[in-house]
């Protein structure tokens, strides 16, 4: 450690033991030190001394950092020791304080620091955070057994459920150990009369605060199946042209809420109505917690207004039905499919085929046997693309089916297409008399119908999901 | 035909400068197809809109009209190809979706809107093949060039590929040998195998006709397969004479249909596509008898081979053929069907010698 830095360390009566970060105004730097933060165990290592050195150098303030063994053992397990500021001030003590929160703009720490607690709070109350850390020790209890890897796929399941809550714990313990440090180092600043730098942590709490909203949603996602992408899947219901409208505008609905998002969208199958519309479709979202977010769409959408189809201007009422299947990323938990249990067929085929024909017509149907699942694809242009998209539906359906018969899976988000009855609505369109859109789950409502049939659904998407978690808490 | 053996040569250059000594083959420069080309044609976005209005009227106006006469795509079809025809004919698809809202934006094509008038027009009022239109086919993971002079590969021949695969995998030797490919027309049989042989394969493919060489050997051109891939202008076995008894594997989808079919076939098929591809003689099995003689002499012991049929009569009458004609020459005769249903290949083993 430079001379630099030992002496600035012993010029402060703060127990620099207890800090570990100084947080700059720097975005550049700022945003660096925030990613070290997901790994929080390692971030000392991260920040090389001459990095440290080039921090220091550019403010005169500043802290050294150690590791606190307290909190991560290398090992994995926690540690379930309380974090607190030097002088022992908790995230569930700022909020027993009930400091008020002010807007955003306003440069209080107190308001700042409390909204960030009300947001770890909220975070841990989503990944049910005492559940978690049994679950976590349980694991690695399990992952410390001699003869664990006698059952490798076994093995792997639970290193990987290990991993992952791990990294969910950590990553919370590592906002709570950054406001906490903050709150120390403003006490500093407060101390030392520097203006300048009480400024920077301000900022830099400002800017968590914000973070912290995004990381409130991601808690929401914290299924296994959530960061996957998905296949969305949307039926017409009874009603002819009129609903075979209605699930095209859902799709369409869907694919723009998908682009708004900056997923990546498919289409996988499509089947047209005579008329307009569809009867059925399938398209596949690519990105990160596509499944997460679509799973909220799950069941039966409504729609009621003046028909375009009907020359005598009635009210109508349509269904449409909607079920999201998860992509999963992992090989080794997908359904082993054999190929002797599987019938292609081309789909719609007719004649002679062969040099007879000539067809731009190369769908392709795969058929499950043993479980009489299906699964067609026709928008590619070749017969060889159609059977690969087909056969990525059929193992991603029979996927769903081993998770449903496992339970280990909300049931609720496992429901095919088949499974779900037109008595599950879950929200209304209303076009006419008035306009509305209202979620029946939550009672969520807007009464702008052309914005959600856009895309717009973000709102509704996240009111179902903290509504759902609520429901879990409680129900728990 | 009569020198056919003279005239088989490897044929490497692009087909640009294609410089086979067979007459006819002097003129014949592929075509490139129309998503390959450059897109230096700039048009109204609401142009474009006009015309694909326009288009896709034309393709409703039809229903189900084809379909009644001839077995014909249906309007459905016909949209879907719109849809594809776009697809390779606009650079920025994404400007697709904006057709109807910002029509001042221009954007690039590559063929000019007169053009895209005269492609659609064909393709309903002469049933001009829409591969033809678009001067490709997708077929398996591959883009084919394909126009008039060449068949359209067909979807069911895919499957040979993985009846190759399949035999490769249960016997990895056949992998280092050589193939032929019999008729390769757009040389899609002859690519889609030499995936699978991998970078140690080599296959012969030929055919009769110079359109379908100077096609094949722009595709093999453009997978970079010209080290693999040997194309010899000639009729059947006539330039393999150098690999007589020395074939690993021989796959070829020849012309199967009764003379007497020809005329009543989709319009699509009977008006725009070679005869030569077609016409088989009068029971269609002209050229597979021809292929399965040629077997004897050119399979080594072990060498496997697939052909494609018109179906169920045929595979039957081959495999008596085989079994009877050639008694004891093949082994592990197999009448595969195609996704449809149709018992549409016929494989093989040349039988080993005792
Ligand atoms: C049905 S096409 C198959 C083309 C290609 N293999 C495919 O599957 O798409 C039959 C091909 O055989 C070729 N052919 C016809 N008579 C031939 C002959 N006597 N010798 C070699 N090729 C011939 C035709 O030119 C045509 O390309």
């Amino acid at each position: 450690m430079s001379k630099f830095l030992q002496r600035s360390c012993r010029r402060s009566r703060v127990n620099f033991q207890r800090l570990r970060i100084l947080f700059s105004s720097s975005s550049g730097f700022s945003s660096f030190l925030h990613k070290s933060w997901g790994n929080h165990s390692e971030s000392h290592h991260v920040l090389t001394p001459s990095s440290w050195f080039w921090f220091a150098s550019k403010y005169r303030h500043f802290s050294h950092s150690f590791p606190r063994e307290t909190i991560l053992v290398s090992t994995g397990s926690f540690a379930a020791t309380e974090l607190s500021t030097s002088d022992g001030l908790t995230v569930e003590g700022i909020l027993a304080n009930n400091w008020t929160i002010l807007p955003e703009n306003e440069s209080d720490w107190k308001s700042h620091a409390t909204a960030l607690a009300q947001s770890i709070h909220v975070i841990k109350r989503r990944l049910q955070w005492k559940n978690l850390i049994v679950r976590c020790t349980l694991l690695s209890a399990e992952l410390n057994k001699p003869d664990l890897w006698d059952d490798p796929v076994h093995a792997g399941k639970i290193s990987r459920e290990h991993g992952s809550l791990l990294g969910k714990m950590k990553e919370v313990n590592a906002l709570e150990q950054e406001l906490l440090e903050h709150i120390d180092m403003i006490k500093l600043a407060r101390e030392e009369k520097d203006v300048e730098l009480e400024s920077d942590l301000l900022k830099a709490l400002l800017n968590m605060r914000r973070n912290s909203k995004e990381k409130e949603l991601e808690a929401m996602l914290s299924g296994e199946q959530d960061p996957c992408s998905c296949y969305i899947e949307v039926q017409a219901g009874a009603g002819g042209t009129e609903s075979m409208d209605w699930a095209a505008m859902v799709m369409q609905m869907y694919k723009s809420w998908a682009q708004r998002r900056g997923y990546k969208v498919t289409v996988m199958d499509e089947m047209p109505g005579e008329i307009a519309g569809i009867k059925r479709a399938t398209i596949k979202v690519d990105g990160e917690f596509a499944f997460g977010y679509a799973k909220a769409e799950i069941g039966v959408h409504r729609l009621v207004r003046i028909s375009p189809f009907d020359s005598n201007k009635r009210r109508h009422t349509s269904f449409a039905a909607v079920a999201v299947i998860p992509i999963l990323g992992n090989e080794a938990s997908r359904v082993q499919i054999n190929e002797s249990d599987l019938r292609i067929e081309r789909f719609r085929a007719g004649g002679a085929g062969g040099q007879h024909v000539n067809t731009t017509e190369s769908a392709v149907r795969i058929i499950h046997i043993p479980t009489g699942v299906t699964a067609t694809c026709q928008n590619e242009r070749s017969q060889h693309q159609n059977k690969a998209s087909a056969m990525a539906v059929l193992q991603s359906r029979l996927d769903q089916l081993e998770m449903a018969r496992q339970a280990q899976f909300n049931a609720q988000h496992t429901q095919s297409l088949t499974d779900i009855t037109w008595g599950n609505q879950i929200r209304s369109y209303v076009l006419h008399p008035y306009r509305m859109v209202k979620d029946v789950r939550t009672n969520y409502e807007v009464s702008d119908p052309d914005s959600v049939l856009n895309g717009d659904l973000d709102s509704f998407i996240f009111s179902y999901l903290s509504a759902s978690l609520d429901k879990e808490e409680y129900d728990a | 035909m009569l020198k056919s053996c003279a005239v088989s040569r490897l044929c490497r250059p692009l087909c640009s400068s294609l410089s086979l000594s067979s007459p006819n083959s002097l003129c014949l420069k592929p075509q490139v197809p129309l998503f390959l080309r450059p897109p230096i044609y700039s048009t109204r976005l609401s142009d474009l809109r006009k015309w694909h209005d326009w288009a896709k009227s034309l393709a409703s106006s039809i229903g189900s009209t084809f379909e009644r006469l001839d077995n014909g795509p249906d309007s459905s079809h016909l949209c879907r190809e719109l849809k594809w025809l776009m697809e390779d004919a606009v650079e920025d698809h994404s400007l697709l979706h904006q057709m109807g809202v910002e029509s001042d934006r221009r954007v690039k094509t590559r063929a000019d809107l007169e053009e895209l008038y005269n492609l659609w027009k064909q393709r309903i009022e002469e049933r001009r093949p829409f591969q033809y239109i678009v001067g490709c086919e997708h077929w398996r993971d591959l883009v084919l060039s394909v126009q008039e002079g060449v068949l359209i590969p067909r979807p069911e021949t895919e499957l040979i590929v993985d009846l190759v695969c399949d035999a490769v995998s249960k016997n990895e030797v056949l992998k280092g040998g050589i193939w032929a490919d019999l008729g390769t027309g757009s040389g899609a049989l002859a690519i889609g195998i030499c995936k699978i042989l991998g970078s140690g394969g080599r296959l012969i493919a030929t055919d009769l006709s110079a359109a379908a060489v100077a096609v094949a050997a722009y595709n093999v051109q453009r997978y970079s397969l010209q080290d693999i891939i040997e194309l010899r202008e000639g009729s059947w076995f006539k330039p393999l004479d150098d690999v007589e008894g020395k074939l690993a594997g021989l796959v070829s989808n020849p012309p199967y249909i009764p003379s007497t079919d020809i005329s009543g076939l989709q319009a699509e098929v009977s008006r725009h596509e070679p005869r030569l591809a077609l016409d088989a003689g009068v029971d269609g099995m002209d050229a597979l008898f021809h292929l399965c003689d040629g077997a004897v002499s050119f399979l080594k012991p072990g060498g496997f081979f697939a052909f494609e049929t018109n179906g169920e009569k045929q595979c039957r009458a081959l495999v008596d053929y085989m079994e009877n004609n050639r008694s004891g020459s093949f082994c592990k005769l197999e009448i595969v069907p195609d996704f449809a249903g149709i018992q549409r290949f016929v494989t093989g083993y040349r039988r080993q010698a005792i």
